[in-house]
């Protein structure tokens, strides 16, 4: 189990726990990231900038602060397509 | 609205960023923006069509991604659902991401309203390999679902014809079943409501919202309304807790999300594995971690230019024939009142045809075209780390950006942000930044007499100003700031339907707002000047002016009329000083046109800002914010001043 902060870009990751506040989980929810959905880590921005992380499941791409992607907690599943 | 009309409501309503506002309008014709950019639509339009002879108020809402709002946008659109109980609503789905856009449907399920679905944006979900049986769709959903195409129009017809049907049958819609263990607890919970009690929608519906609740003073309203129920629903939520090991309103999302991936799953298929587009491609070197800020300033800086490059040609174009004529009425009328009148109307109407539409018109079409195409929120995932270092992040980016077309609609934009501490700082830091009225005084004064490079130097200096006063606000107000979550939707070509009918939404307001607030205070100037009465303000203001600026003392009175509109300073300075554009650097100095440009910039909001700021952040911010900016405007320009005859 690693910080989505610290995953590496070009492997499949399972949602573990998504810690942090209830209101930035819930919006996590509306925005359709779920506990145990398939993400992949798309781009990380320079400087400890935002990470951009898109889920398979809902097919949507959301940039999130690296606070909120800190308390994010993933386990890697297999390789990229 | 208080007074509801006997028409009946239709609501359009769904995710942010699914093309609900480009099929809104087209239906209703030229009403709302669309873009690309989540959350748009910040407060509700409304409009009201003729479809086969019936009369419909048609509602377009702020897109929300769920029945749970967490910003004040999704509030605006919720509580209009709410209470004002539509006949019919319109959810309007984005085919190409179905999966995540089926959890708000079933919540609008859930509601029970009249609905049909207008299953969006088909010709990107055929390009993403996606094909939806619409019959299974409908099937499962049990709900009517018309495939559209709204940039194109296509699938508008069947989409109003199936409103009316439905409108007509009034056929009820029965909620979607989740799995057993969870839809026993909530009709548990249901069955503890009393019979009396008001609900929204129906008792599931209630039922399930107060589970999902998380408003710490929604609980304490319910413990003094009924502490009865708050018990009966405090045992659900803790039962549901310990089954899941999860949150309550965790539970219920997962249902949601679960239920809807099946239902994609057994109405569509992905008929051939994706490969990459091209657009894609694209993406990837415009959010690269380094060719992303490469390309960011390059963008800006070619922005920048364009608009130079298109105005100034155009300016020079347009007011010499408005020099001619005002010879000519000089020459036939001499000092009388006829004379002010008449050239105070068309220092007003050619100030706005000449000096401002030149450079406004290209800004308004670029702004549209990056809106349009989805940069300016991929400007927000690279501008996140600057704005962590002046205390705000990300999402205050694309109010920043709108600040410079116009700090009124920047200002409301910030409502997106979900802190209070966030969305104050950045009201008060939009202010600063060069909205078109500014960017025409700047391009219109330093550029054109200076030359482009002092101009964009400006523009520099404008940004680190805004970096350090975000660092000093930020540094007296400490407070919770959530940080950045934010949707970043597909990179889209551009449709030039799209960005001209936005520039033309823009320029209309502009010549009905705007334009007459120009023609009016220059005729008033001219008024004021042949009684002279501009002299007793200039008088008045001449400490500032003259003194702490060394500015010619005419140029008091455009002041007091630049706090109406900023383009009025620049338009009336020239009929204050009594000199036409092109003469212009015979009666002031390079150093007074810097520092007045500088002080008009700054020194403060205008009155539509004040007026906003006041609505949306209170009275205090709104008097906050003008000392602010005098307080800025003064210190800079003096500054500015030392600086210039030292140098």
């Amino acid at each position: 189990m690693i910080r989505l902060t610290d995953a590496p870009i070009d492997r499949r990751l399972k949602i573990v726990r998504i810690g942090g506040g209830h209101r930035i989980h819930r919006k996590l929810l509306s925005l359709g990231f779920h506990k145990d959905d398939i993400i992949e880590l798309d781009s990380r921005s320079i400087l400890r900038g935002p990470v951009l992380v898109r889920g398979l499941t809902s097919d949507t791409s959301v940039a999130l602060g690296r606070g909120i992607a800190r308390n994010i907690l993933v386990e890697i599943v297999g390789d990229k397509r | 609205m208080a007074t509801k009309d006997k028409h009946p409501d239709i609501i359009f309503l769904g995710q942010p960023n699914c093309g609900k506002s480009a099929l809104f309008n087209a239906i209703a014709g030229l009403k709302v923006e669309t873009s690309n950019f989540p959350g748009t639509t910040v407060k509700h339009t409304h409009s009201e069509v003729n479809v086969a002879g019936k009369v419909f108020n048609i509602i377009d809402l702020p897109g929300t991604y769920s029945l749970n709002p967490s910003d004040e946008i999704e509030k605006v659109a919720l509580s209009h659902l709410f209470f004002e109980e539509p006949d019919l609503i319109i959810n309007v789905v984005d085919a190409s991401i179905l999966g995540r856009s089926l959890e708000l449907t079933q919540e609008l399920i859930e509601l029970g309203y009249p609905m049909v679905i207008a299953l969006n944006m088909m010709d990107l979900a055929e390009k993403k390999g996606i094909k939806t049986d619409i019959q299974k769709l409908e099937k499962l959903l049990g709900v009517p679902v018309i495939p559209t195409v709204a940039i194109h129009g296509r699938g508008i017809k069947e989409l109003l014809v199936t409103a009316l049907q439905t409108l007509e049958e009034r056929r009820p819609i029965s909620p979607l079943k989740w799995t057993r263990d969870v839809e026993d607890k909530v009709e548990e919970f249901q069955r503890a409501i009393p019979e009396n009690f008001l609900v929204v929608g129906n008792r599931r519906f209630a039922a399930i919202k107060m589970l999902e609740v998380g408003k710490r003073f929604f609980n304490q309203t319910l413990k003094d309304m009924s502490p009865d129920l708050k018990k009966a629903r405090d045992k659900v939520r803790d039962d549901l807790e310990n089954m899941h090991g999860v949150p309550a309103y965790e539970v219920i999302a997962a249902e949601r999300h679960h239920l809807a991936a099946k239902i994609f799953e057994e109405s569509s298929e992905v008929v051939r594995i994706r490969k990459i587009s091209w657009l894609e491609r694209v993406d990837d070197i415009i959010m690269h971690p380094f060719l992303g800020y490469l390309i960011l300033l390059a963008v800006f800086l070619a922005f920048f230019f364009i608009i130079f490059q298109v105005g100034n040609p155009l300016e020079e174009l347009l007011l010499n024939p408005i020099s001619g004529l005002r010879i000519f009425l000089s020459g036939q009328l001499g000092t009388g009142i006829l004379f002010y009148l008449l050239d105070g109307l068309l220092q007003g109407i050619g100030g706005g045809l000449a000096i401002v539409l030149p450079y406004f018109l290209p800004l308004l079409f670029l702004m549209s075209f990056l809106e349009d195409i989805g940069y300016l929120a991929r400007t927000s995932f690279l501008m996140d780390t600057f704005m962590h270092r002046i205390g705000l992040h990300g999402k205050s980016v694309s109010p920043f950006i709108l600040g410079f077309g116009c700090n009124v609609p920047a200002i409301i934009s910030t409502r997106i942000l979900e802190s209070r501490r966030d969305k104050v700082i950045t009201t008060l830091l939009i202010p600063f930044i060069p909205c078109t009225a500014r960017t025409t005084i700047i391009l219109a004064l330093v550029a054109f007499y200076l030359g482009p490079v002092w101009a964009l130097g400006f523009y520099v200096f404008n940004i680190i100003l805004l970096g350090v006063l975000g660092k000093i606000i930020s540094f007296f107000y400490k407070g919770p700031s959530p940080g950045l979550i934010l949707e970043i939707p597909s990179l889209k070509i551009p449709s030039l339907k799209n960005i001209w009918k936005k520039t033309y939404f823009q320029l209309k307001a502009f010549a009905k707002f705007a334009w007459p607030v120009l023609i009016v205070g220059s005729v008033v100037l001219g008024i004021m000047q042949f009684f002279h009465l501009d002299r007793v303000i200039n008088v008045i203001l001449s400490p500032l002016v003259e003194r702490a600026l060394g500015l010619p003392q005419e140029l008091g009175v455009t002041l007091v009329f630049g706090f109406l509109r900023k383009e009025l300073s620049l338009i009336m300075m020239l009929q204050a000083l009594g000199v036409d554009y092109h003469n212009l650097m015979s009666v002031i100095t390079k150093e007074q046109l810097i520092v007045f440009t500088v002080f008009v910039s700054f020194f403060i909001p205008c009155l539509s800002t004040v007026a906003i700021i006041w609505r949306e952040v209170g009275k205090k911010i709104a008097f906050l914010s003008m000392g602010l900016n005098i307080v800025v405007a003064i210190i800079l320009s003096i500054l500015i001043r030392i600086f210039l005859t030292l140098s």
